[in-house]
């Protein structure tokens, strides 16, 4: 492991923010309605200074009112996905591991069935039956993957894997049995979706719920690097184990059960961004938290532009194309590692 | 352990300060949003035709609909015909992918699906007002719009009256109320002359085929039931459901009189029904061994004026004794001995 000197940090965080201010102005400029790069940067330069733009208003809202929340919502989903599977993949020493196999996402969506079958008219009740179903799917994983007192990895994942089925399973029973009008954006959601705008006042509580989760996994950072070298041998360097673990678990649901709850399940985010920034910076996790982040935020405005672009006007779900680009950008990655 | 402490977390400030200036960022950014839709709203309100109606459409909301409406935007197959029929085409400026009759309702600037219209597109069209439908469309496309002060107008019709009242309101509401009276009327005696001629007859008991693999049928509490109630037919399906699946073995129990197939293209339903008569389950079907199948017009499938020509093409198939002669089940038998002996 390379020693982590605060210039290398600020210089591996700084290129990926230039990625990912690039990848903005992309999402900004590209989309069904086509708007040109000089309209868009005068304007962007404007509303930076505090002046108004000046474009229709139709174009007005296309970008600040449309484009713009989807790509901060995006950036915020992503940078969530992405952190809570590294932190899962550190806490289960799975590589496998991520933020759906702990059944989070299945917990999440029957919550917002329910939500949508027995009260469809309330707003944002959808939203929070999914956070509430997806910790108590956590709560219940938790539970069931102890043994004698102590968290165990291989018991934690099978615990999440058989929720998960069981969870599948009530959903479609659920929306076989009930099926009914409210149901029919349920396809959408179940695929991971975000051509909703979050309503403002979500995004406020989204935004600090990110910062207090990927805070927190990030005071572990130090110790999970021990943990990854063994739990044994971290516990007689004077890693209280427990502790990391319990903090890293709960932050990372946290994060899963915002991300679901706002945008569905999309997939492969939470897998693959933090295998690339392992393959590209090296398995320190006190670099590997925060380039997640970042990572995650480009991953899904790149998934997201391509989603409203490709088929256009027609949009695809952000979660199919995560799936569709996520399976040959791993497997690349992971060929071109081998000699 | 000061210095313990500190080596560990030597980065946390850093990585701190990094996540404050990205919330500050999006913070930024939602506020540059907030303000311009407020500079959006003021410019709205000084537009010299600013003058506005607030009306209450089918499913109860009140909705803001500036006058003259003369960009209209139409989010369902359903809502496209129905403003042709009203006459109010030419100010139909967006439509959706599937909105394929009348043929011109092809050719007009496209939004996407129904369920996942690209509300850019919707934006970039400048409309008056958007219209869509409860049965359709979903909650979260309304909710965005009205986010956007885009006014958004909702159909919804349970029954063929219902269907009928909802025409007249929304021609109303986008200042066609002479066509849409001519509309309804027209309608209403149509439906009239064909409750005078079934009154009395039994309903013949149908099987409504949405879909064969699996089966797909129509839940009762649908305008589609209804409207196979005025054309003279039962459902044998009592689902609660809007489009149950349904078990074959459960046909077979109940026989239906009639199988009936909503296709606009006659011949290929007869290859499906053909197929279908080498299918262990569906061979059982008495109405499958007997030929008893009605093919009616896929109009059926929208709430829009075409769907009284589909009832009243069903009525007919159904009960070609009190219609006059038609080209119908008789002719329709030989066409279909001969695809299946092809």
């Amino acid at each position: 492991m390379k020693p982590l000197t605060f210039r290398r940090l600020a210089w591996i965080c700084g290129s990926l923010l230039v990625v990912l201010f690039a990848a903005i102005v992309l999402a900004l400029k590209l989309g069904a309605v086509p708007i040109s790069m000089t309209d868009l940067v005068v304007n962007l330069a404007r509303v930076a200074v505090g002046q108004s733009a000046q474009l229709p208003t139709e174009y007005r809202l296309i970008i600040f009112d449309l484009r713009l929340p989807r790509i901060v919502l995006g950036m915020l989903v992503g940078g969530a996905l992405s952190v809570s599977g590294a932190g899962f993949q550190a806490l289960l020493r799975n590589p496998l591991a991520d933020p759906y196999v702990l059944g989070v996402s299945s917990g999440a969506a029957l919550g917002a069935i329910i939500a949508l079958i027995a009260a469809p008219q309330i707003p944002l009740v959808t939203p929070a039956a999914a956070f509430l179903g997806a910790t108590a799917t956590i709560a219940a994983v938790y539970f069931l993957g102890r043994r004698e007192g102590q968290l165990d990895s291989t018991t934690l994942l099978l615990a999440g894997i058989i929720s998960a089925s069981f969870l599948s399973a009530l959903i479609i029973f659920l929306m076989t049995t009930l099926a009914g009008r409210e149901l029919r954006g349920m396809a959408f959601w179940l695929m991971g979706d975000l051509s909703t705008p979050l309503p403002p006042s979500l995004r406020w509580i989204f935004g600090v719920g990110l910062i207090i989760g990927v805070g927190a996994i990030y005071t572990t950072a130090a110790d999970l690097n021990l943990i990854a070298t063994g739990e044994r041998e971290a516990m007689h360097l004077g890693v209280d184990v427990t502790r990391v673990k319990l903090v890293v678990y709960i932050s990372a649901s946290l994060l899963t059960g915002l991300a679901v709850a706002v945008s569905g399940a999309i997939g492969y985010v939470g897998l693959l961004v933090p295998h690339v920034m392992r393959l590209l910076f090296g398995s320190d996790y006190r670099v590997l938290i925060p380039t997640s982040v970042i990572g995650g935020a480009i991953a899904i405005v790149v998934a997201d532009t391509l989603a409203r672009t490709v088929v256009a006007p027609t949009e695809l779900p952000v979660g199919a194309m995560t799936a569709l680009a996520g399976a040959p950008v791993f497997i690349y990655l992971l060929r071109r590692r081998l000699p | 352990m000061l210095i313990a402490i500190t080596k560990r977390h030597g980065h946390l400030a850093a990585f701190y300060s990094f996540l404050a200036a990205a919330a500050l960022f999006c913070a930024g950014a939602a506020q540059a949003g907030g303000a311009d839709q407020q500079a959006a709203r003021e410019q709205h309100t000084e537009t010299p035709a600013a003058a506005s109606v607030v009306v209450t459409d089918d499913v109860g909301r009140q909705v803001e609909v500036p006058q003259p409406v003369r960009r209209i935007v139409s989010l369902a197959p359903s809502v496209t015909e129905t403003i042709f029929a009203l006459g109010a085409q030419d100010r139909l400026v967006g439509d959706t992918d599937y909105c394929d009759y009348p043929a011109e309702a092809k050719l007009k600037p496209k939004v996407g699906g129904a369920i996942n219209p690209n509300l850019e597109q919707v934006v970039a069209l400048r409309p008056d007002l958007v219209v869509v439908t409860k049965s359709l469309n979903r909650r979260e496309t309304v909710d965005a719009l009205d986010r956007l002060h885009v006014p958004t107008y909702a159909t919804d019709a349970r029954t063929v009256e219902e269907m009928i009242e909802s025409i007249g309101r929304l021609a109303t509401v986008i200042d066609a109320a002479d066509q849409g009276k001519a509309q309804v009327t027209s309608l209403q005696t149509r439906l009239d002359e064909l409750h005078r001629k079934l009154e009395g007859v039994t309903p013949a008991r149908v099987l409504f085929v949405v879909w064969t693999e699996p089966l797909i049928s129509v839940g009762t509490e649908t305008f589609l039931a209804d409207a196979l109630r005025l054309a003279g037919a039962d459902s044998v399906i009592h689902s609660q459901q809007d489009w149950p699946h349904v078990s074959l073995e459960e046909v077979v129990r109940l026989q239906p009189d009639y199988l009936i197939f909503a296709n606009s293209d006659t011949d290929h339903a007869l290859e499906d029904f053909a197929a279908l008569r080498q299918q262990p389950g569906w061979r059982d079907l008495k109405a499958v061994q007997e030929n008893r199948l009605a093919i009616i017009s896929d109009a059926i499938n929208r709430p829009a004026p075409r769907l009284v020509d589909a009832i009243e093409q069903l009525a007919r198939q159904l009960h070609s004794d009190i219609f006059a002669p038609q080209p119908g089940p008789a002719s329709r038998t030989l066409k279909l001995q001969a695809v299946a002996a092809r």
